[in-house]
């Protein structure tokens, strides 16, 4: 069972607010290592330098959105295991489906609660602890 | 700042909402002016979405309907189904204003929102949406869909053991390709035979999903289950679509459900289940009882994988070469990756660093802090609690009060001024300054914020008062102090409303008047002399003299015979209780007069005057300090008090002869300076120091400009010399006192007053002349 504190987790969102709340939800879970990225493309040069376990990121991102960072993610040979939570808005179907080609691990739906982004972790890695 | 991280996020998401705002005025504008292209629109849909966003995360439920409705117009706009026209601008615009109130209502600093008004807009934006007819209609599906957050995904699962395993592409299999993990209930009659006709009523669900079902994120399971929540069922799978192992093609669908629903159950009910995936499957649905259907004479031939949606292409590679290139100071090397590695050590089942896995790097800097790239060098920002900034402001201003008293120490020990102590400390004057440069330029900010919530206020005024209007700003990049720059934004907002209201004319007496329908109007800041100038002007009728005279005489603010200069008349306006406004307007008819503006603007140690043109227009200007903490002054000594005047108001001082100074009427005295009569106004005398005129000449005259541009002399005893001193507010320790703008603390610790040269001037004014203007009436 994998622990939530060994998780690393990368944060891609415009929005210093989204942001904020899911590192909030993600402290609250356990997951200790934490790092943000304010666009697609600050992500994906964050996920290289640094590999992380997770990458969730929104999906409206200036620069590069968060299917572009998807498929470089994907593409990268040392990155490409790298599991990926899309965020989408509510009715985004058509979205899930575009990133379910690409390899998307999971969605979240905003808004979420924890507990929600809690059961998506899970859907990707099992119960953790 | 609250403990709750919740009510922390909070904070900055209306923080953030603001930006947004800002963001979104400004591209709307640029799409208003024909300079947008899709990017602005784009930009103008994630602001939307950013606050719709947001707001969900908050249970802000009217924001998110209200950005829910804004959001769905301009995704139709993004992607170039509806064209972006100048009535769906304007009408962006106004749902601009009404987003923004729904934020402020939100927060909680705003009146409710007007539900007529938003309502009104959804109707309008759903119309542009999805045409007239259809906006009705589209208002519910909306609604219904809004709701819908399970897309029947199957997460694609991961091993975290396999992290940092040698790595190569992923196989990008579709989770849904697998056959869904049937922990039914009812597992057994998925295999089990045919089942015997049903004896209670029901449905026969025959459900063959196309491939695109699958491709969808679809979980047939999930569906399955759904239906057994409706009544009892059995459930047969006919496989023998399957082709051998070597002959199957994964992404073709083979699969073909029956399922018999027992139980009182409506058709409608049973369509729901399959609501969202009735364009990708065949369905057949009949009552339990009639023909059976024949499944092959049901369903049309499986259509193969229609081709994935088109995805715009893009360059990976160079995308991915770019992201890796170093960032110009490269990371250091992996000393300080301390804390991570032995995390990831003692969970070694977890994420073993393998040969290649990642490599620790130094914990990176939030990445957002970090530029993206050499070429596009965005500011970097951090976010401060202004606490923080103001504190350091305030040790700051002690600071250079110790430092102005040691100087005045050093020099009174009688040191020389070549010696070292006396350069060293030069020095440290210098730098002295330049921190507090340094620390006041945080404070500064753009009055940006403040003049980009005027177009609206613009266009809602030309709209109550059926008048056409421009606005025009300049200057929006201009910095003065963030208070300043909050507390500007009412009587801007005043000044403008006033301008529209009462400063121009309607469009037909304007093209009556020979000019355009549409009347300007022209806000600018800009920096003057240490201060920053804010102007006001518009190409109305500007300001009817004869009438104002007649309003100041009918409330006894003037005597009836009293000669006054143009600019005197305009300037009455400003004195507290004048209103020309003949009806109370809902515009500018608020019971706040210019003298409320005037009074506001000088509690920020400003000034405010009028310039008019008859027939051409009126122009304000404000007249502000940079900054509200610091000031350059002069300190002069008048009957045996130090004061301070502020530079900026001094334009010469010079010892008055007795040849210059005359009297007028016996009272007031006037000194020539540069062919010109100056009144001349004791300071000692006004401030009330002292009841007796002493003598005129034997003391110090600084000539003085006022706002308005008129200039007066005052009258000390001596000059000190010239000081930055640290304003201290007098209003937060004592009082207001008239002719006093503020105290501050001298090098040698004590209190000296600041003077506020235009209610000196006009205080001394009216010491000497109001006597006349009784004696006249």
């Amino acid at each position: 069972m994998p622990a939530a504190s060994a998780l690393n987790v990368l944060v891609v969102d415009d929005q210093l607010t989204m942001r904020s709340l899911i590192r909030n939800s993600l402290q609250q879970i356990g997951v200790r290592e934490i790092s943000e990225a304010a666009d697609g493309e600050l992500g994906l040069r964050a996920a290289i330098t640094k590999p992380v376990h997770l990458i969730i990121s929104d999906f409206n991102m200036p620069n590069l959105d968060g299917l572009g960072l998807l498929r470089a993610i994907r593409a990268h040979p040392p990155t490409s295991k790298t599991a990926f939570i899309m965020l989408t808005g509510r009715a985004d179907r058509e979205l899930v489906q575009r990133a379910v080609q690409f390899g998307v691990n999971n969605y979240l739906v905003k808004p979420f609660t924890t507990a929600q982004l809690k059961e998506k972790l899970e859907g990707v890695f099992g119960p953790l602890t | 700042m609250s403990d709750d991280p919740f009510e922390a996020i909070k904070v900055t998401f209306f923080q953030e909402c603001s930006e947004l705002l800002g963001d979104l005025e400004t591209n709307l504008l640029a799409l208003e002016n024909g300079e947008g292209d899709i990017e602005t629109i784009n930009a103008v849909f994630r602001a939307v979405h950013s606050v719709k966003g947001g707001a969900g995360a908050f249970g802000l439920e009217d924001l998110v309907r209200f950005a829910h409705v804004f959001e769905t117009l301009m995704d139709e706009l993004r992607s170039g189904r509806k064209e972006c026209d100048d009535v769906t601008i304007k009408t962006l615009l106004r749902a601009s204003d009404v987003l923004a109130d729904h934020i402020g209502a939100a927060q909680g600093v705003a009146p409710p929102v007007d539900a007529a008004r938003s309502a009104g807009l959804v109707a309008e934006l759903e119309v542009l949406t999805h045409g007239q007819a259809a906006a009705a209609a589209a208002a519910a599906p909306v609604a219904a869909a809004a709701d819908e957050d399970d897309f029947g995904f199957t997460p694609l699962t991961l091993d975290l053991a396999d992290f940092g395993a040698p790595v190569e592409l992923p196989s990008l299999e579709l989770p849904s390709l697998e056959l869904p993990s049937l922990d039914l209930p009812d597992l057994a009659a998925l295999t089990s035979a045919p089942l015997a006709a049903p004896s209670a009523a029901g449905w026969r669900i025959v459900f063959r999903p196309h491939p695109r079902l699958y491709a969808s994120a679809n979980d047939v399971s999930l569906l399955l289950r759904e239906l057994t929540r409706l009544g009892q069922t059995s459930v047969e799978l006919d496989a023998s679509g399957l082709p051998s192992l070597e002959a199957l093609e994964a992404e073709d669908a083979h699969l073909i459900w029956t399922i018999v629903l027992t139980g009182d159950v409506s058709e409608a009910a049973v369509r729901d289940v399959f609501d969202f995936v009735e364009m990708d499957c065949d369905l057949s649905i009949t009552a339990l009882g009639g023909a059976p259907a024949s499944v092959e004479a049901d369903l049309p031939p499986l259509p193969v994988l229609d081709a994935a949606p088109a995805e715009p292409e893009f360059d990976i590679a160079a995308l991915l070469a770019k992201a890796a290139a170093p960032v110009e100071a490269p990371a250091p090397a992996p000393v300080v990756a301390a804390p991570e590695p032995a995390v990831v050590a003692a969970q070694a089942p977890v994420a073993a660093p393998a040969a290649p896995a990642p490599k620790p790097v130094a914990p990176a800097a939030p990445a957002a802090a970090a530029p993206s790239s050499p070429a596009a060098v965005a500011p970097v920002t951090i976010r401060v609690d202004l606490d923080r900034v103001d504190r350091l402001i305030n040790v700051v201003g002690e600071l250079v009060i110790q430092q102005a008293m040691l100087a005045q120490r050093v020099m009174e020990s009688g040191l020389a001024r070549s010696s070292d102590i006396a350069l060293g400390l030069e020095d440290l004057e210098l730098l002295t300054r330049d921190i507090q440069d340094s620390v006041m330029a945080i404070r500064a900010q753009p009055v940006k914020s403040v003049f980009q919530r005027m177009p609206r206020l613009v266009r809602e005024v030309a709209e109550m008062t059926g008048k056409r209007v421009r606005l025009v700003t300049a200057g929006e990049d201009t910095e003065v102090d963030k208070t300043v720059v909050e507390r500007l934004a009412e009587p801007i907002t005043h000044m403008l409303r006033n301008a529209i209201d009462h400063g121009l004319e309607s469009p037909e007496e304007r093209e009556a008047a020979g000019k355009p329908a549409e009347g300007t109007v022209r806000l600018a800041a800009l920096h003057r002399s240490g201060r920053i100038v804010i102007e006001i002007s518009d190409d109305g009728k500007g300001i009817n003299r004869p009438r104002v005279r007649g309003i100041a005489v009918d409330r006894g603010l003037i005597a009836e015979d009293a000669v006054l200069t143009d600019d005197e008349v305009d300037n009455l306006i400003f004195l507290p209780g004048f209103s020309t406004a003949e009806t109370v307007t809902d515009v500018s008819g608020r019971g706040v007069g210019m003298d409320v503006v005037r009074r506001s603007i000088q509690a920020l140690g400003g000034r405010i005057s009028i310039s008019s043109n008859p027939g051409k227009g009126s122009t304000f200007t404000l007249s502000l300090p940079l900054t509200l903490a610091v000031l350059d002054g002069m300190v002069v000594s008048a009957a045996e008090q130090t004061l301070v005047a502020p530079l900026s108001a001094i334009v010469e001082s010079l010892t008055p002869r007795v040849e210059d100074i005359h009297h007028v009427g016996g009272h007031d005295a006037v000194i020539r300076f540069r062919d010109e009569f100056v009144p001349m106004v004791d300071v000692g005398r006004v401030m009330g120091f002292r009841d007796d005129a002493t003598t005129l000449t034997g003391g110090v005259v600084m000539i003085v400009e006022t706002e308005a541009g008129s200039r007066a002399a005052l009258l000390v005893d001596a000059i000190n010399g010239q000081r930055q001193v640290v304003i201290k507010s007098l209003e937060t320790h004592y009082r207001h006192v008239d002719g006093v703008s503020a105290a501050t603390i001298l090098g040698d610790g004590s209190v000296a007053l600041i003077l506020d040269i235009d209610a000196l001037v006009t205080a001394g004014r009216r010491k000497s002349n109001r006597p006349e203007l009784k004696m006249a009436s």
